[in-house]
């Protein structure tokens, strides 16, 4: 509570200095500057507190920095299915969500969906190989169907609600395996289908603590880890072996 | 409750993680195997990424076979000089397998080659361990020492083709001379199953030294074992620093469970006989088998698969 009174405060200071090449003051705060994957790190919540100065949908829009990503069809060979041909998709989020008010398509229409990249089909994707059009379309749909299946990419008509006709908030769970690096939090304003307001605020998501440190170590040291930690694991295997061991029979007895 | 992996870069329930352990451990205690063959499918079952189920599961088996090794160690059941030629064997096969899965996990075939291997080795083994132990109980528990004598007569071919190679050596702990190059070609081959299937090889070794190297069993389960403990040490190692995918905070989770399930598994072999014993590890391989066996038959969900890069 005293984290959302906080951004209000914020909030409505930034109020004072609305930037110049926005036609309707907005502003939008997100709780946290920073989400940090510790040892117990299963996703985040986040909220976005805003701040417009009147009655308006808002579509917020979090993208997180680009990922490469590996897909892989199976086929069929015999009675078996196996692992077939593999291509990389680049050049998307790793990350994109949506969040509005009420449903995005009647808020706004199509072309200006696709104009400011609210569409999340519409990411454009880089598939390498280069492949032709038909069998690159394939892989692209697929590449999306994934990642709304698990997670990544995923739109919410009711993650923003509205207090009154000035204040909102944004609930944005963000799922685990979050890659690292700086996320985009772009809020739009929208009036009778037209974008009036735009902001942008951002958030970092790095690998804290242990977490951080094993990261690094198994990458820039990867053969000094590994013989350390291998032999951290036979010590701790004879450790435990030497711990003297009883069942319940045998402290009755 | 849950807990990041920072190698898998994915989050995994403690208990089920601590669980696997147990049962492997458990299963270890009981029929006397490592429970490499089943502690790499379960992870995978698990969502692990497969290069990190194999190495993690090597690093494991380390830490595991580590005790038990020091106990083989001070009873004097270590065949030191067999040993030291099945290590140079299987850290050579070792190395190879580690960049072998590398080329596969480039190749995107990696998953595939494991599954394979799963399904050939478990299902073979699987089939003729409960082959085996059925006629044993049938029998009313003589069925093993029978097909134990009827299966090391046809061994003397093998031998007799191995005492024409070169590098005849003696080894005087286990009472037996034979090439070098068998014990050396043993443990390449072990080696090479450690590194694509992240298991430690006993239950191709130990048969073979029984077998067909006509070892005596006490000196086979100790060796074994030294053996087991320095090759998914040197793997463990190389995995680390070839494929960065040794996970440090999934494998003590597995050390943690294997060894109370090794000591609960251990008191509980005494009780029950052994050829009941082989049977519930014949189910268990089989069982394992037959799900791998599924997933190459049964027509996915979803034929697309993704793995996002984690930087």
């Amino acid at each position: 509570m005293a984290r959302r009174l906080r951004c209000l405060v914020l909030v409505w200071s930034c109020l004072s200095g609305i930037p110049s090449w926005a036609d309707e003051p907005l502003v939008v705060v997100p709780d946290t500057q920073q989400v940090d994957i510790k040892m117990d790190f299963t996703g985040a919540d986040l909220k976005a507190v805003g701040s417009m100065r009147g009655p308006a949908d808002v579509i917020i829009k979090v993208v997180a920095p680009q990922g490469e990503a590996t897909l892989s069809r199976e086929i069929k060979f015999g009675p078996f299915w196996i692992g077939g041909d593999k291509v990389k998709a680049a050049g998307a989020p790793s990350l994109l969500f949506l969040y509005a008010n009420r449903p995005i398509d009647a808020i706004l229409a199509l072309p200006e969906r696709e104009k400011f990249g609210l569409v999340l089909e519409g990411v454009p994707v880089r598939i390498e190989p280069q492949l032709q059009a038909d069998a690159a379309e394939e892989w692209r749909k697929a590449f999306f169907r994934l990642k709304e299946r698990e997670g990544y990419y995923h739109e919410d008509d009711r993650a923003v609600k509205m207090f009154g006709n000035r204040l909102f908030i944004a609930d944005m769970a963000l799922p685990g395996g979050l890659q690292t690096g700086t996320y985009t939090i772009e809020t739009l304003l929208v009036k009778s289908g037209k974008v009036v307001g735009h902001d942008v605020a951002h958030f970092r998501v790095r690998l804290a603590g242990v977490e951080r440190w094993v990261w690094n170590a198994a990458h820039e040291h990867a053969w000094l880890f590994g013989s350390l930690f291998t032999l951290a694991a036979m010590l701790l295997g004879l450790a435990l072996n030497a711990i003297p061991f009883r069942t319940r029979r045998d402290a009755r007895t | 409750m849950e807990l990041f992996l920072p190698i898998a870069h994915m989050d995994v329930n403690v208990v089920l993680i601590l669980l696997y352990g147990g049962l492997v451990g458990f299963l270890s205690g009981l029929v006397g195997v490592g429970g490499g063959f089943l502690i790499t499918p379960l992870l995978i079952f698990t969502g692990i990424p497969p290069i990190v189920a194999v190495s993690s599961g090597a690093a494991q088996m380390a830490g595991t076979a580590a005790g038990a090794s020091h106990l083989h160690w001070r009873y004097g059941n270590i065949d030191l000089k067999m040993g030291a030629v099945l290590l140079a064997g299987s850290w050579l096969g070792g190395g190879f397998g580690v960049y072998l899965a590398r080329v596969l996990v480039r190749a995107g075939q990696f998953a595939n080659m494991v599954v394979f291997l799963y399904v050939v080795l478990l299902g073979f083994i699987g089939v003729s361990m409960l082959i085996e132990s059925l006629r044993a109980i049938l029998r009313g528990g003589t069925g093993a020492a029978v097909h134990a004598q009827g299966t090391a007569a046809p061994g003397s071919p093998i031998r007799a083709w191995a005492a024409r190679l070169p590098w005849q050596t003696s080894f005087p702990a286990s009472g037996v001379r034979m090439s070098a190059a068998v014990p050396l070609a043993l443990g390449a081959f072990v080696g090479v199953m450690t590194s694509l299937m992240g298991v430690g090889g006993g239950f191709i070794m130990v048969p073979v030294m029984i077998y067909i190297l006509k070892m005596p069993t006490r000196i086979v389960v100790g060796t074994s074992l030294f053996q087991l403990l320095f090759t998914t040490a040197a793997v463990s190692i190389m995995q680390a620093g070839v494929n960065h995918s040794v996970d440090p905070v999934l494998v003590v989770l597995l050390i943690l469970g294997s060894v109370f399930g090794t000591k609960l598994g251990a008191r509980l072999g005494t009780r029950l006989p052994a050829e009941k014993l082989r049977l519930i590890l014949a189910l268990v391989v089989v069982a394992v088998a037959v799900k791998m066996i599924a997933t190459l038959v049964v027509p996915p969900g979803e034929i697309y698969d993704m793995t996002i890069e984690v930087r």
